[in-house]
């Protein structure tokens, strides 16, 4: 009998296996070889001293930065750095990213800390982008850390890395984090069909006097006596909830659904300095969303976010239908209860 | 023992069914996303026929004289339905003179091939589908070039978008021919494109054949196109669209829609059996009424529409066409079919309008030899009033559109 109720259930995993959908792949070689124009590993640009993983940068032309507004990256803590060549420096801008000189990099760390209620604990590295502007324009490339947080490798395809982290209530998270291809990092950071960094604009860099500190190092060249302009920090509740809300749409969204933007075609424009409602999304159908309509005719219907294309796909979690298309696979439940509330309260 | 043996056979019998011989997939996406990263001008990249299976899009940035080719529609297949992550399967974008040509794709969870912001793309020979039924969950659109300057799909074949199959948007100088598209919503859809010519396709069992739109709000509007030798035939499918989209209000049975778009030629196609209405020509006053919220009316719809954007048709030259209709009913599926059994019951319309004319501005259509056919404005701004068969004030002789490539 035993034997029996044994080759049953042997039959019935056999049985059950062609239903299943995940097919056998085979890995096949193009017989490409790795490309060599850029360096292998993250060690080999000598930016930080050792260990690597403490992300002290080596010389004093190379230094932090903090940013008003971030772009939600499954939570994941990030670590932005400039580094400028010797004896240049950064012209100012007043409403797009500052104008960095030529040979100068930006470095994103992304990291994990193990425990989000004690951040500056033990952390995991996942890892680190480079913006680097050379003399045809801006070049990104992506490394990935490895598990001993002693260096990383560079990836061309994308990468998922299973990652866990107990979050501030003290709940356990657990996600494949997504590291973007190279050629992904253009599908944002995209500017009139040229690759540019998006973050480091005045309005994002203003805070705590980072911008005048930077002034008196000689390390940002600004005419005159500015008044900066400031871009909200959705986080901070003392902002009135149309800034904070505006700010958070313009850092998930704007990179492409801006007029020079990517995603130009769908007439949805949603910088923060977008004064037509219509642009905005209020009572606009949608032009090319397919499912990501969710059924819903309006990109905002004013007083209602159940109704509201835009709040359907930034709570999507489905590739072809949430919005950022990258980059997430968590929604980031604090600003998506930030932008109801603001299309709740809009007449 | 003996039971054992029957219980096995039995088994053996619930296991066998129909075995297919199970494809087998395979990988080379790192080498291929390396290969058109490392592409220069003038490079072919070539890939050998076989089954591949792809978890990431497939990126092609400024790049320029590059051809992106396989072996043939049958031997060489890209499957995206794996893909965890970007909203197409293909995304190319700042390309110049692009080509695609003699390949598969299928089943990716957005687009299938989106290219954007490039000068000069070609399509040829290449099929892009949605396998299975046909569904809302399906990606939008087969064939996506968008802000896009002269553009060519041809030879292609495009099935089971839940929008359209080709899709060309706010495009300039655009051909689409001798293309089969079938179980798709719209089968050929340009909307905001100019210059556009569309002949010698064969759009059959779509909810709707070959449509030409213009929407509000985007970075150009379309004009001047030629739609011409096309068979349009039993384009009855649901409309799987999901609601939001303007092609869902599309009504099943549906040949050629024509909604808000100016210097327009219609000639020789054969559009048969397509249930509901041979050939629409609509306002977006009235399409945006459809989609909107119930009880909205069309003053209300008005308001929504920008400023720059001019809702009606017009310049509409529709000649020489063959209309055909083996239904006697049309699809009771949608508000249309309804409309038209409850008012002209016999003589269902092979050409409808809305009726809702530019109230500024002199409006020209002409309708002339396209054979016996029904014709019906439903006058749909006078809640159907004076709705009416009569066409004589548009039997003039047809303006044309000179020929856009020579």
């Amino acid at each position: 009998m035993r034997i029996v109720v044994f080759i049953w259930i042997a039959a019935l995993i056999s049985c059950s296996q062609p239903e299943k959908k995940q097919p056998v792949i085979q890995k096949v070689s193009l017989g490409v070889e790795e490309m060599a124009d850029y360096p292998k590993k993250l060690s080999e640009w000598n930016l930080f001293t050792e260990p690597m993983s403490d992300l002290i940068p080596k010389d004093a032309q190379t230094f932090p930065y903090e940013i008003n507004a971030a772009l939600f990256s499954d939570y994941a803590y990030k670590a932005r750095f400039i580094k400028l060549p010797e004896g240049q420096s950064i012209e100012y801008h007043d409403t797009e990213v500052l104008s960095f000189p030529e040979q100068t990099v930006l470095i994103k760390n992304f990291f994990y800390p193990v425990d989000f209620q004690n951040p500056d604990a033990e952390r995991r590295i996942l890892e680190t982008r480079l913006l680097i502007h050379e003399a045809k324009g801006w070049k990104a490339i992506v490394y990935q850390w490895n598990e001993e947080q002693t260096d990383a490798k560079r990836v061309i395809l994308g990468k998922k890395v299973p990652v866990e982290w107990k979050d501030a209530s003290g709940t356990l998270q657990r996600i494949n984090y997504s590291i973007p291809s190279q050629p992904q990092c253009k599908s944002c950071h995209d500017l009139g069909g040229k690759l540019v960094p998006i973050g480091p604009s005045a309005r994002q860099l203003n805070l705590e006097g980072q911008l005048t500190e930077w002034i008196g190092k000689g390390w940002l060249k600004a005419e005159g006596n500015i008044t900066f302009p400031k871009l909200a920090n959705y986080s901070n509740a003392n902002e009135t909830l149309d800034a904070r809300a505006r700010a958070w749409l313009e850092v998930n969204c704007a990179h492409c659904h801006r007029r020079e933007g990517p995603a130009k075609n769908s007439g949805l424009y949603l910088l923060a300095s977008q004064a037509d409602p219509y642009r905005l999304g209020v009572n606009k159908p949608p032009i090319a969303a397919g499912k990501g309509s969710g059924g819903l005719k309006y990109s905002i219907v004013p007083g209602n976010p159940d109704q509201s294309i835009l709040v359907h796909r930034i709570t999507s979690l489905e590739p072809g239908e949430m919005m950022p298309e990258l980059g997430r696979s968590l929604n980031h439940e604090e600003g998506i209860a930030l932008v109801r509330e603001w299309i709740e309260k809009m007449e | 023992m003996k039971h054992l043996i029957s219980l096995l056979i039995v088994l053996a019998v619930a296991c066998a069914g129909p075995a297919e011989e199970p494809i087998q997939w395979m990988s080379i996406e790192a080498d291929l996303q390396t290969l058109i990263i490392q592409a220069q001008d003038g490079d072919t990249i070539d890939i050998p026929a076989g089954n591949y299976m792809f978890e990431n899009p497939l990126i092609l940035d400024g790049l320029s004289n590059v051809v992106f080719q396989g072996q043939g529609i049958k031997e060489t297949v890209l499957s995206f339905e794996m893909q965890t992550g970007g909203a197409e399967g293909i995304r190319a974008a700042n390309c110049t003179n692009l080509v695609f040509q003699n390949f598969t794709i299928q089943d990716a969870p957005g687009d299938n091939i989106k290219v954007t912001d490039t000068e000069g793309i070609r399509f040829t020979n290449v099929k892009s589908e949605w396998s299975g039924e046909p569904s809302e969950e399906n990606g939008a659109y087969a064939f996506y070039p968008v802000l896009c300057k002269r553009v060519i799909v041809e030879n292609c074949l495009a099935i089971g978008s839940a929008d359209a199959g080709i899709y060309v948007g706010q495009s300039d100088c655009v051909i689409i021919r001798n293309n089969e598209v079938y179980h798709n919503v719209a089968g050929i859809e340009s909307e905001n494109s100019r210059w556009v010519e569309i002949y010698g396709n064969n759009a059959h069992d779509n909810t709707g054949g070959i449509l030409i739109f213009d929407m509000p709000g985007l970075t150009q509007s379309g004009h001047t196109t030629r739609v011409y030798d096309n068979d349009v035939i039993s384009n009855n499918h649901d409309n799987f669209a999901p609601e939001g989209n303007v092609v869902a209000v599309v009504p099943p049975g549906t040949g050629i829609m024509m909604m808000a778009t100016r210097n327009i030629e219609v000639f020789e196609n054969r559009i048969h059996h397509n249930r509901t209405i041979g050939t629409a020509l609509a306002s977006y006053v009235l399409v945006e009424a459809l989609g909107a919220e119930e009880g909205s009316q069309l003053e209300a719809a008005n308001q929504k529409i920008d400023q720059e954007y001019d809702p009606y048709p017009n310049q509409v030259f529709f000649h020489d066409n063959e209309f055909k209709n083996k239904h006697w009913l049309p699809t009771l599926k949608n508000d249309f079919g309804l409309l038209f059994l409850t008012y002209f019951t016999f003589s269902l319309p092979d050409f409808a309008m809305d009726g809702i004319l530019p109230p500024d501005k002199e409006f020209v259509m002409c309708l002339s030899n396209n054979g016996e056919f029904n014709f019906a404005n439903i006058d749909a701004e006078n809640d159907f009033e004076n709705r009416s068969t009569d066409w004589s004030a548009y039997d003039c002789d047809s303006g044309t559109i000179e020929p856009i490539f020579q």
